[in-house]
This record gives C-alpha cells, structure tokens and sequence, in this order.
C-alpha cells in the first residue's frame, strides 16, 4: 500500500501528511480490548466484511489497512491489533505509542471486560493526553438479552473520559461503519487543529519529526527541538 | 629522559627541582621536569595537536578517496589507481579506528553532556588493528552499493544530483562527527530522511510511491557505510543488553508452548516445518546492513507464523495468537544481538516505514516479545512460584514430568533415547513380574511337596505298617502233628543180598 512517506507526527501527533494533489492522512489506530470480546471479528468485519466465515482469505488479522475517501480526503487507516491477554497488559505503551486514535472493545455481556476498557483509558489519557481519539465499543449487541453492561453507565462514562461510546455487533453487522467513518473524521480534526497550531503551511519541515522511538530508557533525548539544521 | 640531576652525592639545587615552567611547584623526571599540573597542559596541547592532525588528514584521504572513486567510474577500469586507492583506504581506516577508541575513552569519562564533545578527546591508547579481510569485503560492498546507488539516481535527473550531494554531504558530516553520541547520530539521520522526503514532494513534486522508493535507496545507500560505525557502538550499553538478553533466553530453555498458550501444534510436519522457517528468518536478521533489511527479515518471520497459525487453527490469526507466537518463536531461536538490532533499527530507520506501514507493526510486536522475555515471571506462564524458580535453577525441568509433551525441539536422538528408556523401563518391570511369578511358582511347589509328604505322612498313620511275625507252622510242620505216631515208621534202608 503506498502511504504518504512524507511526515510522521511526533509524539503522539497527528501523522498526516499532505501530498502533492489533495490532502491525504495516514492514522494508526490501536484495538484494545479483552480476550474474548470480537476484536477480531470487529475489524474483519469491516475490512473484509466477513464473520466467521471459512472464505476468509486473509492469513492474519491483526495488521489491516483501509483505505478511505472523506469529503475528498484520502485516508490511510493502519488497524493494529494489540493481544488482549492479561499477560501482556505490560506491553501496551509499546503497541500504542505514536497512535491516532484507539478503539476500545469490551462485551456488552461481560462486566469485566468494560472494566478492563476503564483501566485502558486511564492509562492512554495519561501516557498520550488528550491528542489520541479514544471509542469505547460495546460489541455483541445481538446478545442484548445477556446484556450486564447497563447503556446508561457505559455512555456517561464514555462522556466523562471525553471519548465516544457505540454499540456494534460484528455478527450482524452492525455499527461498524459508522464507528470507523467517525473515528476518521475526528482524527481528521485532531491532526488540523494540530497543524494550525503548528503555525500555517510550514508544517512539514519543521514540526514533523521522527515517529517511533520503542526504547523506553531515553525520553529526554527526544525532546530536543529543532534538529533540522543539518542536511 | 636525562638522569644527571640524580646521581648520587651530589647536591641538587633547589630550583632544578622546581616546575620547569616556574609555577613554584615541584616538578618531576617523568613529566619531562613539570610538574604534574603544567605537564598536563602541556600534554594536552600537542595531543589536541596531534588529534587535529590526525583529523584533518584522514578527511582528506577520505575526499581524495572518494575522488579517486568518482574517476574509476568515468573512466572505467583505472587499475593503476586501485593500488593508491587501497593504501589510502588501509591508513584512513587506521585512523578512524583511532578515532574510534578515542570517542571511547572520552565518552565514557564524561556522562551527559553532549556538548562540547570535540574538546574533550583525551588520552590516545595504541589502537588495535582491525581485522583486514573484513573491512575490505566490506568495502566492496559498500563500491557496490554506492555504484547501485549511483545508477538507481541517474533516472531522476537533478533530483538525483540534488539527493546525492546531500547524502555525502551528511556522511562527510558524520565522519566528522564521528564523536556524537549516537542519540545525536540518530538525530541527524532522521533529519536527513525528513528533508530529503520532503524536497521529493514540494519541490521536485515526485508521486507517493517514488518517494518511497527514493527513501529506500538513500537508507540503504548512507547506512550500508554507517553500519559499522553505528551498530552496537561502544558509547551504548547495547552490547550489555544484548549479553543479557542472550543469557536471559537461554535460562528460559525449558518454556513450552504450553506454558504460553501458543496456537501452534508442531506435531502437523508442514507446521514445523513453517516454524523452523521463522526462526531462520529471525536469526538471519542480525547479517543485514540495511535497517529495511532487517526489516524484511522480521516480516517475514511474521508472515511464517501467521502460516503456521493459520495451519493449525484454520481462522486468521490475530494479535491474541500472534504475539505468544512470536515470544516463542524468540526463546527457541534466540536470535543473536536483538538488543542491538532492535535499537538500531530505531534509530536509523526511515521513520515513515516504522510508524505506519506492516514493517513497523511487525518491529513493534518484535520489542514487545523481547521486553516480555525481560519482565517474564512465573505468573505470566501460569506457574506457581515454586515450581518457576526450580526450572529457572534447572533443578528440574518440566520436560522430565511429563514426557509426553516434548516440544519439537528436542533432537531425535533424544527422543530415540527417551522412547527406549520407557522400553526398558517396561522390560524391566516385565521381568520384575517374571521373577515374582517364578517365585510363587516355587513357593507352590514347595507347598506341593509339603502337601505330599503330609498326606502322605497322614496316611502312614492311619494304617500303620504292620510287620507280622513269620508264620510258625511253616517252621515246626512236623512236630505239630500230633497223628505223627500213628503213622507207620519210615522205611528204613534194607540191603538185600542179591
């Protein structure tokens, strides 16, 4: 897939990048959520708009992309998959630094798994503030008889973390689409709001620096500024 | 160094005692009559000269290298030059290892500061020369690249030259610079990457795709000379990490795919065989120059398990499956320097690569299994704490309790032998049963006799052996007969003359 190899947000920036026709972006976006709560099938759904189908082709789901075109703007969506085992709980600052915007998945039929969503939360909006896009997802809808989640307490939560609250069933297909087309959008937002406070048009040379640094025991070298005079 | 002043019994004079440089100090033979505080000044200004020298003429042997190389390719084939070329690459090579233990010695006497570096070279150890034969296979591979490179930007024209001066001009920098520290290195790669990219775009207006493409042959291109000079420097702890994390996988040898919940059966032979096919990839990472190289190797140690996964669970893998997979797939390879390659590739990667495309997801999955090797505990295998800290002491392991379970890589002949042990061990419990069955059977036949000779005994009892006295009317049958005198008297003999 050819993305945008221009600029990449720092620190938990927007990565949009502006080509030479009309404005593209590129996100990444993380899933987080418990084992057992249709990640996978969530993003399936939407990629390949399949469920538990023995058709489906793809040997993995845990890296996908999407391609989209919003009100004349080229978005490249980068789903990242994150594994949702206790285990690896540790491991999460890693999958989700530099991210544009996190879905986070729990079971409308399982308490804990909302639980886990809050803990999520807490620790995205403390290490990436308030620049990433958070949704919350209740997923499996169309089990809405076993529902242990109330809607009431699982949207004003939603609404005091600042995040967006859906309901979706991958089975049925239902409020996928309209998850991910919001989630672009506001995204879209976010990375413009951070361009203009960048300063007007001399966005990419300057602000946009390198993206990914994995290592955790060197934080302060990167907030050196303005290493762009050489070259 | 002059002795006079020592002989014995003569006076010395104060003031020959004194500093030479007259500071009131005394002074000393060895310091060449300073003392030691002058000494060092003094010292040190004909190092910094010396070093400066030094510089300068390694930069111009490097230019006048690198001219010598522009010719070569004009003219095609200019043998004559090859031999100066290479006498001039051997000395530059020597002083840039001298460089090289210079930065050494003077990072690591100072910790922090980045500035200022330059003033701060110090003392000078004899520099070990380096191994010949490997910097000149190097250097052919670096003329190759170079010359690819060369070829690859003459298709776009004043970009290319545009592009090309730029890159040297960033490896005269680094070369320079040699006394960075690394972070800053970095810095100045990823700045290159950036400008570079983005002159493709605004001002030379190249599509998407090329620009991609453009990067990768600059990150190949700058980092196949880098590589030597920015891998696992000396500056780093990396070379510790990587030791650790070596010896950190090998006490974890006796984890089973069990343990982690691993989707993968090794017993279906088109799996194993996919999973030796990743370990190869990921331990092949560590021979490549090139952070995308590396890059590649990775993905396709990725693309491998999800094969794997795929053949075993027949549904795509996700994240779930993936990434115990992936810390498997770590612990039973244990590629070599992953510290090192991982911070490596950190650095001098082109940054877009890392950050959004399925490369950069791969990486980042790859520094997630290798810091869950670090922070591994019992609890993340579902083991108590006991039974963690016998197999991490390999009082035990857990392949001895149940040998059902092997993991695939115990070798054959370990399975050949394990599998005749339990031979035996039936055997042995066989011929145990044998022998308690052969003496049962001589305990019955003991009873048997026993039972014999009681019945036997018995019977003897009961009817006794009589022994009857010999019947008396055989001996007197002639007396008995009472009628005997009633019988007439035997005939007696009677001669009868004749």
């Amino acid at each position: 897939m050819a993305t945008a190899a221009a600029s990449s947000g720092a620190g938990g920036g927007g990565a949009a990048a502006a080509a030479a026709g009309g404005r593209s972006f590129s996100f990444k976006v993380v899933l987080l959520g418990e084992g057992c709560v249709g990640k996978t099938s969530l993003v399936l759904r939407y990629c390949e708009n399949k469920f538990n189908d023995k058709h489906i082709t793809t040997l993995q789901a845990s890296f996908l992309t999407k391609k989209l075109n919003i009100g004349g703007k080229r978005v490249n969506l980068a789903i990242w998959d994150t594994a949702g085992q206790e285990r690896f709980h540790a491991l999460g600052p890693i999958y989700y630094r530099d991210s544009n915007g996190a879905i986070l998945v729990y079971d409308i039929t399982d308490e804990d798994s909302f639980q886990k969503v809050k803990n999520w939360v807490k620790e995205l909006r403390k290490m990436l503030g308030n620049e990433i896009c958070l949704c919350i997802v209740g997923n499996k809808i169309d089990l809405e008889k076993e529902r242990h989640v109330s809607i009431q307490e699982a949207e004003s939560y939603a609404e005091s973390v600042g995040a967006k609250h859906y309901h979706t069933s991958a089975k049925q297909n239902k409020g996928i689409e309209e998850l991910f087309l919001d989630l672009c959008k506001r995204m879209i937002e976010t990375a413009q709001v951070d361009e203009r406070a960048r300063g007007n048009g001399s966005s990419q040379s300057g602000a946009a620096r390198r993206g990914v640094q994995i290592i955790d025991d060197e934080p302060a070298a990167q907030s050196s500024g303005g290493c762009c005079s050489s070259g | 160094m002059s002795v006079k002043s020592e002989r014995r019994g003569i006076h010395v004079d104060q003031s020959e005692l004194l500093c030479k440089k007259g500071c009131g100090y005394y002074g000393n033979v060895a310091w060449q009559g300073y003392c030691s505080k002058c000494w060092r000044e003094e010292y040190q200004k004909a190092r910094q000269k010396q070093i400066q020298e030094d510089w300068e003429l390694a930069e111009r042997l490097q230019r006048e290298e690198e001219e010598a190389y522009a010719n070569t390719q004009h003219t095609h084939g200019a043998q004559s030059l090859t031999f100066t070329k290479f006498e001039e690459k051997k000395t530059s090579e020597k002083l840039r290892k001298v460089a090289t233990v210079k930065k050494f010695f003077g990072a690591s006497s100072r910790p922090g500061t980045k500035k200022a570096l330059v003033s701060k070279l110090k003392e000078v150890p004899e520099a070990k020369a380096p191994s010949p034969s490997i910097s000149r296979q190097v250097s052919i591979e670096t003329d190759r690249v170079s010359k690819d490179f060369i070829e690859f930007l003459k298709t776009y024209n004043k970009a290319g030259q545009e592009i090309y001066k730029q890159c040297k001009l960033f490896l005269d920098t680094m070369h320079r610079k040699r006394e960075l520290s690394v972070e800053e290195q970095s810095e100045y790669a990823q700045s290159l990457y950036q400008n570079v990219a983005d002159k493709l775009q605004t001002r030379w207006k190249v599509p998407p795709e090329k620009v991609e493409k453009v990067m990768d042959q600059v990150e190949k291109y700058i980092m196949t000379r880098l590589y030597k000079y920015v891998f696992c420097p000396e500056t780093t702890e990396d070379e510790k990490k990587d030791l650790a994390v070596q010896r950190r996988i090998r006490a974890l040898h006796w984890v089973t795919p069990q343990m982690l919940c691993v989707p993968v059966n090794e017993e279906i032979p088109e799996v194993s065989d996919v999973v030796v096919k990743a370990i190869t990839d990921i331990i092949e990472m560590d021979s490549k120059r090139v952070p995308r190289d590396k890059l590649a190797c990775i993905t396709s140690c990725s693309k491998h398990i999800f094969n794997a996964i795929r053949t075993t669970k027949a549904e795509p893998a996700s994240a779930d499956d993936f990434l115990p997979t992936l810390i498997y797939i770590v612990l039973k390879g244990n590629p070599p320097r992953l510290q090192s390659n991982i911070q490596y590739i950190t650095r001098f990667c082109n940054p877009s690569r890392l950050m959004t495309g399925e490369d950069g997801y791969y990486f980042t999955n790859l520094c997630c299994a290798v810091a869950f090797i670090e922070k591994l505990d019992a609890q993340s295998l579902n083991l108590s704490q006991e039974d963690f800290d016998r197999y991490m002491s390999g009082q035990t392991s857990p392949k001895k309790q149940e040998p059902e379970n092997w993991p695939a890589n115990v070798c054959v002949g370990m399975r050949q032998m394990y599998r005749n042990l339990g031979l035996l061990s039936q055997l042995n419990e066989r011929q145990e049963r044998i022998v308690s069955e052969a003496k049962k059977l001589e305990r019955d036949l003991i009873d048997w006799t026993d039972g014999i000779t009681k019945e036997v005994q018995e019977i003897v009892e009961k009817y006794p052996l009589e022994i009857k006295a010999p019947n008396p009317a055989l001996a007197a049958i002639d007396s008995e007969n009472v009628e005997n005198d009633k019988l007439p008297p035997p005939l007696q003999p009677q001669v009868y003359a004749g």
